[in-house]
């Protein structure tokens, strides 16, 4: 419960900051077209509100999908990483070495291959999820203490029942945790994607309202993005402290 | 009687970056059924490896370990270890911890229950199955550790200084509980440990190790009966065994 009077802080900075930007825009005759007074970008959400909300749930449902993807296979490939030396030495490189390629230049090609419609944007969120949720949660599998290893082995413990017992478990809360810089991956992906290769979706938004100059409804979409992923976070923040109590203990 | 495990001349080199390190060399001891043998000597002289040896995590470069009188160790019922920290799994409750071995070793975890409850009381446990182990004391988390390594009923012990994370209080404290146990399950226990003073009042003989490459240098036998009082430390023959020992070790 430490947390009512931050919470309370924060909204007051944030109606600070929106205060100030309002009477900013105001007092200096700002035009539209470069920065909207946030009275005029709640206005836009208004009046917009089908097709935002309809673009919206594309774009997270493009982003939950290339999630849902990279978290299964992140976990997957963990395991399997984890259990094999030899197989890790092997793929992590690989791996590594494709994490440095730029993934949103892989779009075009990805349209080019699947067309316009959601599997580029999946994929794409996928692919930059991906990485970002198998890092920790391998590390985690592959750290164990080394006397605590030991003590497993002259337990009689295999090597599967070490994974099972003690690898999975002890990366549970370093997985959920990466599931929120995969969140954020997630949509960032599939709104490039959106922006490069597709006729829907809140990427797709942004930019055909800036090339028409219509920066309010382009702040919407920026402002709507933002909501909805800190909220996203926020619940996976609460599946965290269920699942992974004990990775807590300090803040309880 | 065939002693319970036999040490001939055993060597471990351990190779690093910078060549190999005789870590023990020429090591001969026994351990007999029902014996608890302290192990001191200084940081660094090879305790640990030895210890490691006898549990078969280091396989040694020259000599053999020799269980219960055959190779493979037949009628040996495991070892439980105890280390400095006590390695406790977080996400388990106290009880499911100290059924690890249990559940590691395949049987079946239920019937084990009842045993680790008892033990439990016997350690100062009771009432602690369903607390989490970041919920208790170091001390009392050392006690949940030394629980799970005697589960199992192990044939050996292997103790590596155990308490000397704890409190000169607690020390005591887990000294005699240690004591208690080891009596009343007639363990074989091995406890390595750079305390003299708890060497001297736990064990029946006291093997000093001495460095570079580590070696056993002298076995002093505690002739005292246990169980054992935390009075005898004032005693002057106890402290005689002390000053024997600190001499043996050297400077
Ligand atoms: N896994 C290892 N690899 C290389 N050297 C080691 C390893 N373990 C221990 N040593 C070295 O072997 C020597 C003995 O170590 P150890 O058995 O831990 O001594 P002690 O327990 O008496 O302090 C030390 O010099 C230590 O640095
Ligand atoms: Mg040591």
């Amino acid at each position: 419960m430490v947390s009512k009077a931050k919470t309370f802080s924060s909204v007051l900075t944030l109606l600070a900051i929106g205060v100030t930007w309002e009477v900013a825009v105001r007092l200096f005759n700002i035009p539209q077209f470069v920065l909207p007074a946030p009275s005029a970008i709640v206005n836009t959400i208004a009046r917009y509100s089908n097709y935002l909300l309809y673009n919206l749930a594309d774009t997270l449902l493009a982003s939950a999908l290339g999630l849902f993807m990279a978290a299964t296979f992140s976990l997957a490939l963990s395991v399997v990483l984890a259990y094999s030396d030899s197989v890790r030495e092997a793929i992590y490189p690989i791996l590594s070495g494709f994490n440095a390629v730029p993934r949103a230049a892989l779009v075009p090609l990805l349209a080019l291959w699947f067309g316009l419609g959601m599997v580029p944007r999946v994929l794409t969120a996928f692919l930059i999820a991906f990485f970002p949720i198998l890092v920790p949660t391998l590390t985690a599998m592959i750290t164990i203490e080394r006397e605590l290893w030991e003590m497993l082995v002259a337990f009689g413990a295999s090597k599967s029942q070490v994974l099972v017992k003690v690898a999975i478990p002890r990366a549970t809360p370093y997985f959920l945790s990466s599931l929120h810089m995969g969140l954020t991956s997630a949509v960032v992906g599939s709104v490039i994607a959106e922006m490069v290769a597709s006729d829907r979706g809140i990427g797709y938004v942004i930019l055909s309202s800036t090339s028409r100059l219509d920066t309010p409804l382009a702040f919407a979409c920026l402002l709507l993005l933002a909501l909805i992923t800190f909220t996203l976070s926020k619940v996976l923040s609460l599946v965290e402290r269920r699942v992974a109590r004990w990775a807590y203990r300090a803040n309880i | 009687m065939e002693p319970l495990v036999k040490i001939r001349n055993v060597e471990v080199r351990y190779d690093n970056r910078n060549g190999g390190l005789v870590a023990i060399s020429g090591v001969d001891l026994d351990i007999r059924q029902g014996e608890v043998v302290g192990i001191v000597g200084k940081s660094g002289c090879g305790k640990t490896t030895l210890l490691k040896v006898i549990a078969g995590l280091v396989r040694p470069t020259r000599g053999e370990v020799i269980y219960n009188g055959t190779h493979n160790g037949g009628g040996f019922r495991g070892i439980g270890m105890l280390f400095q920290s006590p390695l406790l799994l977080p996400w388990r409750t106290v009880l499911k911890n100290i059924l690890l071995p249990i559940e590691l070793r395949g049987e079946d975890v239920d019937s084990y229950v009842p045993r680790a409850l008892e033990l439990m009381e016997r350690i100062g446990l009771k009432g602690f199955e369903n607390s989490y182990p970041w919920e208790l004391s170091g001390g009392m988390q050392q006690r949940v550790a030394l629980c799970r390594a005697l589960i199992h009923r192990p044939s050996l012990l292997l103790l590596d200084e155990p308490f000397s994370a704890l409190d000169a209080i607690t020390r005591e404290d887990m000294w005699m509980l240690l004591q208690e146990v080891i009596s009343y399950e007639n363990y074989t226990a091995v406890l390595v440990t750079h305390d003299i003073r708890e060497a001297v009042l736990l064990s029946d003989r006291v093997v000093v190790m001495g460095g570079r490459p580590g070696r056993v240098k002298a076995e002093v036998t505690i002739p005292f009966r246990r169980p054992r009082d935390l009075g005898l430390q004032y005693g002057r023959e106890y402290n005689d065994y002390v000053a024997k020992i600190r001499s043996l070790l050297g400077d």
